[in-house]
């Protein structure tokens, strides 16, 4: 046991005084705030100058002007107008001739960049649905809904004078407008799709990253002292379980540090969420006791289970090009739960998704999404049903493939340990096993 | 620490490595494990280290099965050996000297002057991965014995060293043994441990061919032998009456003779016929005794002698 300390210490001191390592823990965060935050931050950025605008009117409704004239309420934050159209072309529907020329000097007017856009209106414009459109170069979602809305109430108000009712335009509108759908759940509240899912994906992300990263790191360990023959000297002192486990739990120990750190940091920028602007309904996940026990047991299990079967490929390969033909699955094994999780965080109770997320090497990623998606909705949790008692009997089921994977593994890795140079065939590994 | 193995056998696919090997190692000497390359030396010395675990019999210390403090009484050299490259020397000692129970203050001092005695002194605060190969087969060679163990393991020791530096290492496993520990010496060169050991266990094909301290064993087998060293063609030489056998080294010739026949009517014939410049008349080499007993062909030995030596 003593020993066992030993190795756990300088295997964690080894990665924790890793220049590495301590760059890894800032510049992480720092990146998946970078990669989350920045496209946001840019999507949003106002304009800060007057965008010019240009209108073919080829119907007799004055179209044009009206545009015009409903555009004038957009201003930017200096106060000077949003939209300037600059000129509005009144043709009549049989000028093809002059309708094309303009049409033509508008769109170098684009390619020129000295006009963002021109409206055409065709004649036809108030009973179709297609008599207008837009040529732009540029595709900024916002102006165009305001447009889209524009035209559509000067177009329901032509519509609305050409009938017989008898209403105004504004009560029409307000007679018609549409239901604005909102989901609760059966506790009556009610979280945006986007918390729960961008949760989701931060809490798998760092499961991921911790069970694969820290996992190689066991392997690339086992590697590094087959490859420096230091491991025969080792195993005269120590058994090798003793070794293994040493590695994987003092792996696991800089692997919590590295978590510590996170958690301080996450609990520096929750304190500042305001200027974040985050929906508040977050709180009800990364404080949900069900949620934060289950993130916890399904690290831990997932990187036992993992950083084994990492253990196992280092004792069997010489070199870490050798051993990236293993990776690639396994790390594939991994992934599987982003790609599958479309599904999972839109069914989450299904069979399909159940069964899913019960197979041990899936677990700690597809059954932490499911709590993420299911736990906050809950009134009430039992131990032995629901999705605590899933998550429960999912957690069972990865601790006894740990139990096994740990058997295999130390069977395999003592023999292992001491092959150099073929990497052994299968049924060479399955005869180990038996020894 | 008295080492024994009882009827050992190990089997790797259906070959015996090592079969029905028994051992006495008596306290406080040297003992040499001989035979080439593939005999099962190291699978043995595995087995006694419990790295490997036989098939059948077992190994005593001291006459009891291994107790768990038995690894921190071993120090282990392997054949297969190496160091954490990214430490640097003091922290690589106390390491694996942590790892046989010291305490990690408790060999500091020792380790010091060990490495002055090594020349690697000035080196302590450096990273091992900035040695020499033979510095770094110097600083394995403190790493086996700086926890102070009663029984030594050395596997195939000097290869890679100087002569200089296997002169130094040699006094100092004299030392350890004087000192009385036991220690346990394995390597397909006998030359070297017919100059170390004062028991020999010769193996064979995971057998024991032979065993016995070194002055009975060359008494046993006391048949003459002759060294020749000259110039000419000494073709003829296996011809004579009374040679029984010519084996020729790279720089001199050695005829085995019958105990009837005296060396002198040899140099007699020989002289008349080659430039003789050095005629001595020896015991018989381990070496000779080994391919006698093991009733190996010898060429075929010398060849992978040889073939273990260039590799």
């Amino acid at each position: 046991m003593h020993k066992f300390w030993i190795i756990l210490k300088r295997e964690y001191v080894q990665v924790v005084k890793k220049k590495s390592f301590i760059l890894g823990i800032v510049l992480t965060p720092a990146l998946m705030i970078g990669f989350s935050v920045l496209p946001a931050m840019l999507a949003a950025k106002k304009s800060s100058k007057t965008e010019h605008l240009a209108v073919i009117d080829q119907s007799e409704y004055h179209i044009g002007t009206s545009f015009s004239n409903e555009l004038a309420e957009y201003k930017l934050d200096n106060g000077m107008p949003y939209y300037q159209v600059d000129s509005i072309f009144n043709l009549p529907e049989q000028d093809t001739a002059q309708y094309q020329a303009i049409y033509d000097s508008l769109a170098q007017l684009i390619n020129e960049n000295v006009l963002k856009y021109f409206l055409v209106v065709k004649p036809d414009a108030p009973m179709s649905d297609t008599g207008i459109y837009l040529v732009t170069n540029s595709d900024n979602f916002r102006s165009l809904s305001r447009f889209e809305n524009k035209l559509s109430n000067i177009l329901s108000s032509i519509r609305l004078n050409e009938s017989n009712v008898n209403l105004s335009v504004d009560s029409v509108l307000s007679l018609t407008r549409r239901v604005n759908l909102k989901t609760k759940d059966a506790k009556g509240d009610s979280i945006p799709f986007e918390i729960k899912y961008f949760s989701s994906i931060i809490f798998i992300g760092i499961i991921f990253g911790m069970v694969v990263g820290y996992g190689q790191l066991v392997m690339r360990s086992v590697i590094e002292e087959k490859n420096s023959r230091i491991i025969e000297v080792l195993i005269s002192s120590v058994s090798p379980f003793q070794l293994m486990f040493g590695k994987i739990i003092g792996l696991a120990g800089a692997n919590f540090t590295q978590m510590a750190v996170w958690v301080i940091i996450g609990a520096g920028l929750y304190s500042m969420k305001g200027s974040f602007n985050i929906d508040s309904s977050i709180d009800r996940i990364i404080f949900n006791p069900v949620i934060v026990i289950f993130f916890v047991l399904y690290m831990i299990s997932g990187y036992l289970l993992y950083s084994t079967i990492f253990a196992l490929v280092g004792s069997i390969v010489n070199t870490e090009k050798e051993a990236q033909g293993f990776v690639m699955p396994i790390t594939m094994m991994m992934i599987l739960p982003f790609i599958l999780g479309i599904y999972v965080i839109q069914e989450p109770n299904s069979t399909t998704s159940v069964i899913l997320s019960m197979i041990p090497l899936l677990t700690p990623t597809m059954m932490m999404m499911r709590v993420i998606f299911i736990a906050p909705t809950l009134t009430e949790y039992s131990l032995f049903s629901g999705i605590v008692g899933e998550a429960l009997l999912g957690l069972l089921f990865v601790c006894l493939a740990v139990v096994v994977m740990v058997w295999i593994t130390s069977k395999i890795f003592r023999i292992g340990i001491l092959m150099y140079g073929k990497r052994p065939t299968l049924p060479e590994i399955l005869k180990w096993i038996r020894y | 620490m008295r080492l024994q193995l009882e009827n050992i056998c190990k089997t790797y696919n259906h070959t015996p490595a090592v079969d029905h090997l028994s051992l006495d190692v008596p306290e406080g000497i040297i003992y040499g494990i001989i035979g080439p390359n593939g005999a099962g030396k190291t699978t043995t010395i595995r087995m006694i280290m419990n790295i490997t675990l036989p098939d059948s019999g077992q190994v005593l210390i001291d006459g009891k099965p291994p107790q768990p403090d038995f690894k921190n009484r071993v120090g282990y050299l392997p054949e297969e050996r190496g160091l954490y490259k990214k430490m640097t020397l003091m922290e690589v000692i106390t390491y694996l000297a942590e790892l046989k129970g010291c305490k990690p203050g408790e060999v500091k001092d020792s380790a010091v002057q060990w490495l002055e005695r090594m020349g690697l002194g000035e080196y302590r605060a450096r990273k091992v991965e900035e040695l020499s190969k033979g510095m770094q087969q110097k600083l394995q060679f403190i790493t086996t014995i700086i926890h102070k163990p009663e029984l030594i393991i050395l596997d195939e020791l000097f290869s890679g060293l100087d002569p200089l530096n296997i002169e130094l290492m040699k006094n100092i496993i004299l030392e350890l043994k004087r000192s009385g520990k036991t220690i346990l010496f394995s390597t397909h060169v006998m030359e070297q441990a017919e100059k170390l050991c004062d028991h020999i266990c010769m193996i064979n094909k995971g057998k024991k061919v032979l065993d016995g301290s070194l002055t009975e064993i060359k008494k046993r087998f006391g048949k003459n032998s002759i060294q020749i060293e000259m110039e000419g063609d000494g073709a003829f030489m296996a011809s004579l009456p009374g040679v029984l056998s010519v084996t020729e080294f790279n720089n001199y010739i050695e005829l085995g003779i019958d105990k009837k026949t005296n060396p002198n009517d040899i140099l007699k014939v020989i002289i008349d016929k080659v430039t003789v410049r050095r005629f001595e008349v020896v015991e018989p080499s381990l070496y000779d005794i080994f391919i006698d007993v093991a009733k190996i062909d010898p060429t075929e030995f010398h060849n992978k002698m040889k073939g273990a030596a260039s590799a």
